[in-house]
């Protein structure tokens, strides 16, 4: 695969992910977490539908990735995970099907010749139901962690040390004595 | 160090406002269940509560259950902040963690309505690249590139102004993607570029209902089935708000 358009692409996605973070005002600490998680699920995507020719696959492999690094992202940066996963996973919406669902359901309305009617009302389902698998598998990408890990929060959740930034931080400093003994 | 546990009455009407301020910012169901609960825990009460999507209704008891106090609170259209679900997570920590008494939860609950926001040039200049971003990777050029972009601010300005003057939040919608679509539509009737309708497809994906529909899927993963239902019929009637706006511009300039 070429990778300046991959690269593009990822860069895109990022793009849209921090209009959409900028939308929902996310905390500003949070936004170039939120652009570069938007564009490695943009860039896995990519990469998925390429090999396997499955958007709702692509949309669930890019938003599990979302899913496990949004954890690492709200023990860095201190907000839930989902302040950085909703906005990082909006450019994987299917929109272009949701919108060709709607437009084909409302031509369906008007009046139409047989052998039209059946390949528009085919489409139509085809897209509604590549809708319908995309959001589940958003959905299911971004609590991904949360389910296997069966954990309430993810406060709880281990990471593996490498990366976790506030256990890093906390050996370089000396050790506190405990508070108020 | 508290000695005793805090009027259930206080404090059934502090987490009622925290769950409503949840609920219009945008989080989910269990996440507003959860907040709640550990909150009432650091204040040394238990609470139990029936979240819907239009009004929380919730139970506080003391600790040895001897008295409880039920109330009822309608929350507030969504408007998505997740500067405010950010914060009141925190806030549930630290509360717990720290032991905060009643006053200084109220006191932090009392801040949030001073929490800043984006500006609006901010917000219509980043959705703006929201948009153009979004045609590029559909695979439209510069130019289709720029339509997606006027068309994409000038549909949001639309769609704040009219929820400034409180209008319906369908109706609002309608009217964005109206505006959007008529821009793109315009567009293509001038010629504009060789692949014009990409900027139709996507100067609309900026009203796409993404938090209820993703809110939807979570809240039916975790069991909630009834918030999942409600919050995908919400998704729904935006999408086709969406989508009759978007037929309307289409058949002022008969572009199919």
């Amino acid at each position: 695969m070429d990778w300046l358009v991959l690269l593009e692409k990822a860069f895109w996605c990022g793009c849209a992910s921090f209009g959409f973070a900028i939308l929902f005002n996310v905390p500003p600490r949070a936004l170039l977490v939120i652009g570069v998680l938007g564009s490695l699920a943009g860039g896995s995507r990519t990469v998925v539908v390429q090999c396997t020719q499955s958007i709702t696959l692509g949309a669930l492999v890019g938003a599990a990735g979302v899913g496990l690094t949004s954890i690492w992202a709200a023990h860095a940066k201190h907000a839930p995970p989902l302040v950085f996963a909703i906005p990082a996973v909006i450019p994987l919406v299917p929109g272009a099907y949701a919108y060709k669902t709607m437009l084909g359901m409302l031509r369906l309305a008007g009046e139409l010749e047989a052998l039209q009617a059946n390949r528009l009302l085919v489409e139509t389902v085809h897209n509604g139901i590549v809708t319908c698998l995309g959001l589940t598998a958003l959905a299911l990408g971004v609590s991904a962690p949360m389910l296997l890990t069966r954990s309430d929060t993810a406060k709880t959740i281990k990471l593996p040390p490498v990366f976790d930034l506030a256990a890093h931080r906390a050996r370089r400093k000396p050790m506190q004595p405990p508070r108020g003994s | 160090m508290k000695t005793a546990s805090a009027p259930i009455e206080q404090v059934g009407r502090l987490l009622l406002e925290i769950g409503a301020q949840l609920m219009s910012s945008g989080a989910d169901t269990a996440r507003i269940r959860k907040t709640s609960v550990r909150i009432a825990r650091a204040l040394g009460c238990q609470a139990e509560l029936l979240v819907t999507p239009r009004a929380i209704v919730l139970t506080v008891s003391d600790k040895d259950g001897k008295r409880c106090h039920s109330e009822l609170q309608r929350t507030a259209p969504q408007v998505i902040n997740f500067r405010v679900v950010s914060a009141i997570s925190r806030m549930s920590w630290r509360a717990q963690d720290e032991q905060w008494s009643l006053a200084e939860v109220q006191d932090a609950v009392a801040s949030f309505d001073e929490l800043p926001r984006y500006s609006r040039l901010q917000v219509l200049c980043a959705v703006g690249l929201a948009g153009t971003a979004f045609c590029r990777l559909l695979g439209g050029g510069a130019v289709e590139m720029g339509v997606a972009f006027v068309a994409t601010v000038v549909g949001l300005f639309v769609r704040q102004t009219l929820v400034k003057l409180r209008h319906n939040d369908y109706l609002c919608i309608f009217a964005a993607a109206v505006s959007s679509g008529m821009i793109a539509g315009l567009a293509i009737k001038l010629n504009l570029g060789e692949r014009s309708h990409y900027a139709l497809a996507t100067c609309v994906l900026y009203l796409v209902p993404g938090v209820p529909l993703i809110n939807s899927a979570s809240d039916f993963i975790d069991g909630n089935h009834l918030n999942g239902v409600l919050r995908g019929v919400h998704g729904l009637i935006i999408s086709f708000a969406i989508a009759a706006g978007l037929l309307l511009s289409l058949l002022v300039f008969r572009s199919d």
